[in-house]
């Protein structure tokens, strides 16, 4: 059994006090005590245009089973975004709920996947732009 | 303008074997428009039971296609208790005892909101916080 742990750490000033969210969790296989024993590996992938590319295929992990993603912009430049979506085909940006969010400039991600259907991303941009990603599987 | 930072640390020593993983990054949210950090923000705490089936945790009432973050803690201590968390239709994914989510989301329409539900049975105690950008539209009051 492997032991991966992720933690996350929050800070804010919205409000007039400090607000601090600090959380750390082991990635467990799903309904288990068991670690993930999984991963895609850390991949770099290299977009220049705006087409709408598969990142996760769905077939790639079990969709009845628990899977994580990570997913980093790693532009400096904040106007660069990814549109991040989990669609069937390659269509990142829509208005039926399959579109999760934008991934700006520096931005990360950690969510749980359901490898039912691929995930999906769209650059905002045609310069250069990098997206770091993992997927860690059972 | 007020600053709200998120950082992650994911290590394993054993996942990749001979290969120590340890992935560090590091971000500040801004608001759709990029020139200043978020400005709404909304934390709190529930229970999940499996009987009220899939519940909206928050209705996207803000700008279509605008900048939010979403935090969500599964705080049950039982390996066999999950959530399931989706945003209207499509569920994203299984979020285990114990475990949390970091998530952009961008109010795809007014129809996508952020929906929980616990499985497979009992109460599942969750927190969750969300970052938006304003302008956003509060409910209208019901009041006379």
């Amino acid at each position: 059994m492997a032991t991966t742990t992720a933690t996350i750490s929050i800070n804010s000033s919205i409000m007039s006090y400090p607000t601090s969210i600090n959380k750390t969790m082991t990635m467990k296989k799903l309904q288990s005590c068991t670690g993930l024993e999984e991963t895609s590996g850390l991949r770099t992938k290299k977009f220049i245009a705006t087409t709408e590319t598969v990142v996760v295929e769905q077939d790639e992990f079990t969709s009845t089973k628990a899977s994580k993603v990570y997913m980093r912009n790693t532009s400096s430049d904040k106007a660069h975004y990814f549109y991040v979506a989990k669609h069937a085909s390659a269509a990142a940006v829509d208005t039926d709920g399959e579109t999760i969010g934008k991934l700006y400039g520096g931005d990360w991600m950690l969510i749980p996947y359901l490898a039912d259907v691929n995930i999906t991303v769209a650059s905002s941009s045609t310069d250069t732009v990098i997206l770091e990603y993992m997927v860690f599987g059972e | 303008m007020a600053t709200t930072t998120a950082t992650v640390s994911i290590t394993s020593g054993d996942l990749q074997p001979g290969n120590n993983l340890s992935i560090n990054a590091s971000s500040t949210l801004m608001k759709t428009g990029l020139t200043t950090g978020m400005e709404l923000m909304e934390m709190g705490r529930g229970e999940l039971t499996q009987a009220s089936a899939r519940d909206a945790l928050h209705e996207a009432l803000g700008t279509t296609d605008s900048a939010n973050w979403v935090y969500i803690c599964n705080n049950s201590t039982d390996d066999q208790q999950y959530m399931k968390i989706g945003i209207h239709e499509t569920v994203i994914g299984n979020l285990g005892a114990g475990e949390w989510l970091w998530m952009p989301w961008n109010m795809g329409d007014a129809d996508a909101e952020i929906n929980i539900e616990a499985e497979p049975s009992g109460t599942i105690p969750y927190e969750y916080a969300i970052f938006k950008s304003a302008p956003y539209t509060l409910a209208a009051s019901t009041a006379a």
